[in-house]
């Protein structure tokens, strides 16, 4: 069998041994590539830079499920610690099924790391003051479009089955005008119904967090500014991270970060294998003809 | 290693799925067919508890009669299961149509048409960087060419056969870009498998 056969037909278990290897070696050996930030995500961590304290929320839409959570779920606890480092309230909720258990997971794992830092009382979270979590509601559009007019009559009671109006925040945060953003955190096409119905009847900005895969689909919005800035994927969150650690809003870094590492060498490898397969292809067709 | 027993099912399914890369076995067949029936189950539960009771069965309950008619509605679906009935089930569609098409157009046409063509359109002022002003003309003419490439009511010869013919790349390169995401998704859900078996379960990283 000649060389250009035989890269041809290398079988798919060593390809993904290969694979394998190539992921877990960066947890174990210290590799370091870095990663360059992408100005539309730069462009969304501005945004909620710009947002002043204490002012108007920020109101996260956790649309993922288990499977995707490795994209996803560093990027809700990146925002999170964002929002929460400048006293910026959070209001949680979700339209898909799956997501609410992710999302009480980021932000309870986010308020313990903040409660064990903070030095005084007053810098620990509290629940119903800092942020909420409205849960899930099934008819996502109508429940967007009414939230224009009054969260409450949408969301009566939190996930946790308190009544909304019995929580200090839900007595500042009526509706839209007082959410500086809306961001969108979907491993599905839940950002799409944002942008058609409560931007353009209510003004609503829109951010969004999404999968690699969702992304592409996303970038014209962000060209246009229909969406003010957009995390793709894993890189994304490891961006935001980056970001959040770079102006102390963060200690550490977080899952995304080190995913990168094993991620970037993956694509290394994906590489070699196409060129290598393009090669295989292109002399063996040559071969064919000369025969 | 964990002591956790849900850490160690999670740990021993995620292998159960991962054997099928060696091939076909009954250890990822149990797996997948247990995904399957625990996904149903939990779908089922979650409407009942979170839609169909607070949203209608309590509110009914309570003495709200109104929701009789979204009632009704839903229950007509299940006519298309009764042949000689069949029709009913045209009356919640109908309904269902003319209130998507009506809360649809207008925003779709706003957001997904007007404002792309805005998006698209060059003017003076965007060249006043000259790099956005570069990536404007690149825009319009890659929406022009793609365009015109769909654009199927006359041969695509001369003029129109060379703009199509940029478009093809165009969309080429869009495909690529697309393609590329999709790996680096697929990769992402890997490294996230990963991090479980080697972090949570066997505690070899933090």
């Amino acid at each position: 069998m000649k060389w250009y056969d035989r890269i041809t037909t290398i079988d798919r278990r060593i390809i993904y041994l290969l694979l394998t290897v190539l992921v877990i070696l960066p947890f174990f050996v210290k590799v370091t590539i870095p990663q360059k930030v992408m100005p539309q995500t730069q462009r969304l961590f501005d945004f909620i830079e710009s947002i002043p304290p204490k002012d108007k929320a920020v109101m996260i839409s956790f649309d993922y499920s288990p499977q995707t959570q490795p994209e996803c779920h560093p990027m809700a606890k990146a925002i999170l610690k964002h929002c929460f480092a400048r006293e910026i309230p959070v209001i949680g909720l979700s339209f898909d099924p799956e997501a609410p258990g992710l999302a009480v997971d980021a932000l309870v794992s986010v308020e313990r790391e903040i409660d064990s830092l903070a030095a005084r009382k007053e810098d620990s979270l509290i629940y119903g003051v800092d942020y909420v979590y409205l849960g899930w509601k099934s008819g996502r559009i109508a429940a967007q479009l009414d939230m224009g007019e009054a969260i409450s009559g949408v969301f009566p009671r939190d996930y946790f089955g308190n009544l909304i109006d019995s929580l200090p925040l839900m007595q500042i945060v009526k509706n839209y005008k007082n959410i500086a953003i809306v961001v969108i955190l979907a491993s599905a096409d839940y950002p799409i119904d944002w942008i058609r119905y409560p931007q353009t009847r209510y003004g609503v900005k829109v951010g969004a967090g999404l999968t690699a895969v969702m992304a592409p689909q996303y970038y014209p919005f962000v060209q246009t500014g229909q969406v003010s800035g957009l995390m793709s994927g894993m890189k994304g969150a490891a961006e935001y991270e980056k970001l959040v650690l770079e102006h102390g809003y963060a200690r550490t870094l977080g899952n995304a970060e080190t995913g990168m590492n094993s991620q970037s060498m993956i694509h290394i490898l994906i590489m070699l294998f196409i060129i290598l397969g393009n090669l295989g292809y292109f002399f063996s067709r040559r071969a064919k003809k000369e025969k | 290693m964990s002591g956790d027993p849900w850490i160690w099912i999670g740990a021993i399914l995620t292998l159960m799925i991962f054997s099928f890369l060696y091939k076909d076995n009954p250890f990822y067949k149990f797996g997948e067919h247990l995904f399957v029936g625990v996904a149903n189950g939990y779908y089922i539960v979650y409407y009942w508890q979170n839609a169909l009771k607070p949203n209608l069965f309590e509110p009914l309950s309570a003495g709200q009669f109104i929701y009789i008619v979204p009632l009704l509605l839903g229950l007509m679906y299940f006519a298309r299961f009764i042949p000689r009935i069949a029709w009913v089930v045209r009356i919640p569609i109908g309904f269902t149509i003319g209130w998507g098409a009506g809360l649809s157009i207008p925003a779709l046409f706003q957001a997904d048409v007007l404002r792309q063509l805005e998006g698209t359109v060059v003017t003076p002022a965007t060249f006043s960087n000259p790099a956005s002003g570069i990536w404007a003309v690149i825009i319009l003419v890659g929406v022009v060419c793609t365009l015109i490439y769909f654009f199927f009511s006359k041969e695509h010869k001369g003029i129109l056969g060379h703009t199509s013919r940029i478009g093809i790349i165009f969309i080429m390169i869009g495909f690529g870009a697309s393609f590329g995401y999709t790996v680096m998704a697929r990769v992402s859900l890997l490294i996230g498998r990963i991090q479980f078996l080697l972090g949570p379960w066997l505690g070899l990283i933090d």
